[in-house]
């Protein structure tokens, strides 16, 4: 259950691209055809392990629809990695991909590893969007790239752990400091971390001492009741 | 405590306080904060802490004793009522409870295992064996009773509804701390001085939890779970022990994740709320302060009827799937309580499935076992610690399911301005959510613990009370998970409200 690093993903791109079927692949190792539109963001977690080390991949699934965009936005924050997803079959979804990437790197760290991927590449006789340009687009803007299909499972462990593997790597080189950029201002943890650290853990202390107490006097008192009851 | 009344009083305030309060730079906000800290930590605190542990009351020692060092001013007429079924007690209990929330902050310095050790040592003195098979007991009088079809329900119901009311004073005390959540909007908005907040908010300790930016919630969970999670890989502990952990469960159920992700939304209105505040000036700041503030009171007023809840004997969770039902309606957000209503029943089955079985059972005591293997075709027979862990396993279900409720209220009600429905409103409807999903969790819990009492009857004392403790004690965590992740909706809907006001 212990881990060395946890990685925050996010899983970002137009709707219908299959970004709920990648995750539910990767996490559940299964493929659903109709999917409920995901509000807002849905979240899976898997663990993997590279380098002989434990990592947790806490993945962020977003909702694709423009109109969640200024919700979504904000989970982009803290992320180590993003998988940025378009549909082979679906030209306008691989067009849409500057708009995606430009918010990508604005609200996020700009080390954050991503990778693009052409997902449905079991659709090859419906395909619109050639592997080449796919492959030139991540040339062109520094990604990695793969195809994947969520439905056949191909490419999919491959997409999640490549994408760690390179974070990884990131951190051995220092790329990611990880004492630095450990905590943003605003607390919130950033994607790479060690477990626990002493003052967050006070902190767990003081909440856990906290709320025992406070149940524990409740069932003091309750009991306390219980015996007056008994003694009349 | 009607709409016009609350509307002249917090105008009132406004009026008398603008001009100081608007100018405050939030500085000043944090000054007073930690005085009231070292008060809290200082004096009433230790003392109330401290209590059950250095005096272990031995269960035949007297309890009648005990309501006087209370201290209570509500005794003497509390005492009287006790006899008739601890009614009146349990209104004036209140305000120790929640003495008691800071006092124990105060000790910092104790291993979480220490604490629950502690906890469960010094509960010793309740014997929560004892606890829950009166509770069982007189659940089974009360249909006994109910079923003879007359109204006699005095004492033999109390008892179970002492865990209700003991729900309701939770719920009282976050009531006083819910004020606290909302501090930050304060230091804008200019609304009661610290003062006041400090003097009627005795667990103020709380307070600074919230307002202090480096921890967050659920941070300090997942910094709790990579403890615990650390610990069961130290230690090597047994299967049963890694089965139930709360901590490590909840973020199975992806509560923590959800819990995040409410803080961020949270604290980015929060954010814009204050931009669009620094924006305004004059009238219009007035005007949108006090109608911040009225989303606000319903923050602060949690009401809980606890007489309404003993009259149900929920057991069929109809009456919670409609009540969660009715109030998301008011949302008017297109939400449901299916996941919820998921996790409750799943729970439920479980408990009724191990109880029956129990109860079968009992007659043949040492023969239980295999004869309810037999006679119900289970795979096998159910232990104390199988109870416990699937107790611990639906209460961090239910909790993580709660919490993913309001972040997905959060998100539906940012992402779209409804003018069906005012703030004020969703924020009434959220709190009654808050109030049903907390009782649900305290129903279950007390389900879990007469399940337990049955199931383990043959187990010794030492082995059974820490596992009931620990389930009363998850519970009361899980309450305070939910009253906090409520707490972080009130700059979501101060936010919305903007929105829509500007829409218009």
């Amino acid at each position: 259950m212990a881990y060395a690093y946890l990685f925050k993903y996010i899983i970002i791109g137009d709707t219908g691209v299959g970004k709920s079927c990648l995750l539910l692949q990767f996490t559940d190792k299964r493929f659903q055809p109709v999917h409920d539109l995901t509000i807002g963001v849905e979240f899976g977690a898997r663990m993997i392990t590279i380098d002989g080390k434990q990592i947790k991949l806490q993945i962020w699934d977003t909702a694709g629809q423009e109109s969640f965009r200024s919700i979504t936005r904000s989970y982009y924050r803290g992320a180590a990695g993003a998988l940025l997803v378009y549909d082979i079959t679906r030209r306008d979804t691989f067009n849409h991909l500057t708009t995606w990437l430009e918010d990508a790197r604005q609200h996020s760290n700009s080390n954050m590893v991503i990778m693009l991927i052409g997902n449905k590449s079991d659709l090859e006789s419906r395909r619109e969007v050639k592997k080449e340009e796919g492959e030139a687009f991540a040339r062109e803007h520094g990604l990695i790239f793969m195809e994947t299909s969520a439905k056949t499972a191909s490419n999919v462990e491959e997409a999640f752990i490549n994408t760690a593997k390179e974070i990884y790597e990131k951190i051995q080189e220092g790329v990611f400091d990880i004492n630095n950029e450990k905590r943003l201002k605003n607390g919130r943890k950033l994607s790479c971390c060690y477990t626990t650290t002493t003052d967050a853990s006070i902190s767990a202390l003081r909440t856990q001492v906290k709320d025992r107490g406070l149940w524990r006097r409740s069932i003091y008192a309750v009991a306390r009741n219980q015996r007056q009851l008994n003694g009349t | 405590m009607s709409d016009s009344e609350d509307h002249s009083d917090s105008g009132a305030n406004l009026g008398a306080q603008e001009s100081g309060s608007s100018e405050q730079p939030p500085s000043p906000v944090t000054s007073p904060e930690a005085d009231g800290e070292n008060d809290v930590d200082a004096v009433p605190v230790r003392k109330t802490r401290r209590r059950p542990e250095n005096k272990p009351l031995a269960e035949s020692e007297l309890p009648s004793t005990d309501p006087k060092k209370e201290g209570d001013p509500a005794n003497a007429s509390a005492k009287t009522t006790v006899a008739q079924g601890g009614w009146g007690y349990w209104g004036s209990w209140g305000k120790s409870l929640i003495s008691s929330a800071s006092a124990t902050v105060a000790s910092v310095g104790q291993g979480i295992s220490h604490v629950i050790e502690k906890a469960e040592t010094s509960l010793g003195i309740p014997s929560p064996v004892e606890l829950s098979t009166q509770v069982k007991e007189e659940e089974k009088e009360y249909h006994e009773a109910s079923s003879e079809g007359n109204g006699q329900d005095t004492s033999a119901v109390s008892g179970a509804l002492g865990m209700f009311s003991s729900l309701s004073n939770v719920v009282q005390s976050t009531g006083k701390t819910v004020i606290t959540g909302g501090l930050d909007a304060l230091e804008f908005i200019g609304k009661k001085t610290m003062d006041v907040l400090a003097e009627g908010d005795p667990g103020f300790k709380r307070t600074k939890g919230l307002m202090n930016r480096t921890t967050t919630l659920s941070q300090v969970l997942r910094e709790a779970k990579e403890r615990e999670e650390k610990q069961t890989g130290e230690e090597v502990s047994s299967e049963t022990d890694k089965k139930a952990h709360y901590g490590v469960l909840f973020d199975e159920f992806q509560g923590l994740s959800h819990l995040e992700a409410l803080e961020i939304l949270s604290r980015e209105s929060e954010a814009k709320v204050k931009c669009v505040l620094t924006t305004l000036s004059g009238h219009e700041l007035a005007q949108l302060k006090e109608e911040l503030e009225l989303i606000k009171d319903q923050f602060s007023l949690v009401e809980f009827d606890d007489e309404e809840v003993d009259e149900k004997k929920d057991d069929s969770g109809t009456e919670f799937v409609k009540e969660l039902t009715d109030a998301l309606a008011e949302l008017h957000i297109a939400t449901a309580a299916d996941k919820l209503d998921k996790a409750r029943k799943s729970a439920c089955e479980w408990v009724a499935e191990v109880s029956a079985l129990g109860q079968d059972s009992k007659p043949l005591e040492n023969a239980s076992e295999e004869e309810a293997q037999s006679t119900l075709d289970v795979p096998k027979a159910w232990t104390a610690e199988d109870v416990h862990s699937s107790a611990i396993r639906s209460l961090a279900e239910l909790t993580a399911r709660s919490i993913e409720q309001f972040h997905k209220v959060a998100e539906l009600i940012l992402h779209c301005d409804s003018h069906q429905v005012t703030a004020v409103d969703q924020a009434k409807a959220l709190s009654q959510i808050t109030v049903i999903l907390c009782k649900e969790i305290l129903l279950l819990s007390k389900k879990f613990t007469s399940c337990l009492t049955s199931v383990g009857s043959h187990e010794k004392g030492d082995i059974l009370n820490p596992l009931i403790t620990g389930v009363f004690l998850e519970a009361s965590n899980s309450a305070s998970y939910i009253q906090d992740a409520f707490q972080l909706l009130l700059p979501v809907l101060e936010m919305s409200h903007i929105q829509r006001s500007a829409g218009q």
